[in-house]
């Protein structure tokens, strides 16, 4: 059974559509991946799914219990984590306090006191290869680590299921190597991935299977290597002069 | 860390008994300059609640210190309630007042959230001065304290005292707890801590409802030391003004800095208007000015920083120039 699943799920702002009737499913275990050029909706799905906003149309189920219209916070404790494409770290707080927020309010939060969140942050950026960072301000932080950090926090909640939105975008090659490698090891560790990703490298690593979308619909779905060699996705990608590429 | 610890508990054991002895070596007038610094620590520490931790900057605090006030004339005056209850009841009256306003106007955030305060205040005072509970514009008095002059500046200093003592050791233990985390978190980043897992429309409602907890015991305890009181110095936005500057002077989101913001806000203009009968406000106004410029992040970073020289104020000039 389906982990987390979108049935025609749609997103207007106002007359703009930015996401219509998008249906897919996260199975338990899986890495999926979200791609589509800029502007496809992309960001607008994992809002939706946490909760910044509902979905016009269309019902989210996550272990089988609807939570489209939830507040995002509900989300977070039910046992979605989600990263933000625009870093949003606690940039006063120290990377071990920002880490620690998330462990005391994520899925397990109610059961931990500040004191065990400590601890449990402690673990957590030991495993992302952040410990010797613990004591820094987040704001003194470059954008790898920042990355790292955001990836951190959301672990720290303990979720079953986490979105990583373009946790990639601006890292150079050897960085994307090692996201991809704590990725895979997240994979290990039991938790369900949702991946939106620009970079191709990173996607034809790690996901099992990755779905498109196109001007807010989507256009294909399915094993990675198939996907990427789809026609319609290769026209969405290189538009007009998918022509002259091919004559 | 258990070291410096045990260092600060000792030196804030020391400063608290310093203030509670102080009243019984000098006089009258000076336990009432006391009492006043005490009034302002304790709606400057209330504020830096909402305004210094969580990052909502109340404009119109001062309506919970007008709330205190009048609950306490009204209840003693009309309805022949001792202090004892009427002090209860007003900061509790001011909790749930903040807590029916903050649902609302929580939702709006930066220059919005601080301007619906301001009408929040000036709106209630409007409504005072209309009222006939409150008896308008004319004013209510309050049944006086029945004791010696002398035990009646003990009476109100020591109330204060105790109740800045309250406020602080509430915030300090709410700091370390995992709701003193969720403050921090909204002021830091507000959707950020909503994802993380924060239920943050009741983390910010109960910490404007904190702020005017303390706020309006301390209306209360004015009320009873003025004996009489009015809408206009009750509910005036020069009240609020005030502990807004106090606190950020001393120092924001840090536990001592509005009550050290309050002491020397309060003697810095106690002296200048010793010293120039009319341009004080304006020097006043000048050191509010360059304290802002040269340590916006006030003088109790001066203090655990101990970094008073020419570089770190160069550093804050420009890290935080516009």
């Amino acid at each position: 059974m389906a982990i987390l699943q979108a049935n025609r799920i749609s997103k207007h702002f106002d007359g703009l559509v930015a996401v219509n009737k998008v249906s897919f499913v996260l199975n338990p275990g899986e890495i999926l991946g979200l791609i589509g050029p800029n502007g496809a909706g992309k960001t607008t799905v994992v809002n939706m799914i946490a909760g910044v906003y509902p979905p016009t149309e269309g019902e989210i189920h996550f272990k089988g219990k609807p939570i489209h219209g939830l507040k995002p916070y509900r989300i977070g404790r039910m046992g979605i984590a989600r990263t933000f494409q625009v870093v949003k770290p606690f940039p006063g707080m120290t990377v071990k306090e920002n880490v620690a927020v998330g462990a005391m309010f994520g899925a397990r939060g109610k059961r931990r006191s500040a004191k065990e969140a400590m601890e449990k942050a402690e673990e957590v950026l030991e495993f992302v290869g952040l410990a010797d960072q613990k004591d820094r301000r987040a704001d003194q932080l470059g954008v790898a680590f920042r990355k790292r950090l955001e990836m951190a926090k959301a672990l720290a909640m303990s979720p079953d299921v986490v979105l990583f939105d373009e946790v990639m975008a601006g890292l150079n090659f050897g960085e994307i190597d090692q996201a991809v490698q704590m990725i895979q090891k997240i994979r290990h560790s039991g938790i369900t991935i949702l991946v939106i990703e620009h970079v191709m490298r990173a996607i034809k690593n790690l996901c099992d299977r990755v779905f498109v979308l196109h001007h807010g619909e989507k256009i294909a779905d399915g094993p990675v290597e198939e996907v990427l060699n789809d026609e319609n996705v290769i026209k969405a990608y290189l538009g007009k002069r998918f022509k002259e590429l091919t004559h | 860390m258990k070291h410096n610890a045990l260092r600060s508990f000792f030196i804030c054991g020391l400063i608290l008994i310093g203030m509670a002895l102080f009243p019984l070596f000098t006089n009258n007038f000076i336990i009432r300059f006391g009492t006043d610094i005490l009034m302002f620590a304790i709606m400057a520490s209330a504020w830096n609640i909402i305004g210094g931790y969580t990052g909502y900057a109340s404009f119109g605090n001062v309506v919970f210190f007008g709330i205190g006030a009048y609950t306490t004339a009204v209840l003693m005056e009309k309805a022949g309630f001792g202090f004892a209850l009427a002090y209860a009841s007003s900061g509790l009256l001011a909790a749930v007042f903040a807590i029916l306003v903050g649902l609302p106007v929580l939702r709006l955030r930066g220059h919005y959230f601080a301007i619906a305060t301001l009408g929040v205040a000036e709106a209630m005072k409007a409504l005072v001065q209309n009222l006939e509970i409150t008896e308008g514009n004319s004013g209510i008095y309050l049944p006086m304290l029945d004791m010696s002059v002398r035990g009646q500046y003990y009476f109100f200093f020591y109330m204060m005292l105790a109740t800045l003592v309250a406020c602080l050791l509430t915030t300090y233990i709410l700091l370390n707890a995992k709701f003193g985390y969720s403050l921090i978190a909204i002021r830091e980043d507000e959707d950020a801590a909503n994802s993380v897992g924060i239920n943050t429309t009741y983390a910010k409602t109960m910490a404007f409802s904190l702020s005017a907890l303390f706020t309006g015991f301390a209306g209360s305890i004015y009320a009873y030391q003025q004996a009489f009181i009015k809408p206009e110095p009750a509910f005036t936005v020069h009240t609020t003004v005030k502990m807004i500057v106090m606190a950020v002077f001393g120092g924001m989101g840090k536990l001592f800095g509005p009550l050290l913001g309050a002491f020397s806000i309060e003697v810095i203009s106690e002296i200048l208007s010793d010293h120039f009968l009319v341009a004080h406000a304006l020097f006043f106004g000048t050191i509010v000015i360059l304290a802002i410029v040269f340590t916006p992040k006030g003088i109790m970073d001066i203090i655990t920083e101990r970094k008073l020289n020419v570089s770190y104020f160069l550093e804050n000039i420009r890290k935080h120039r516009v």
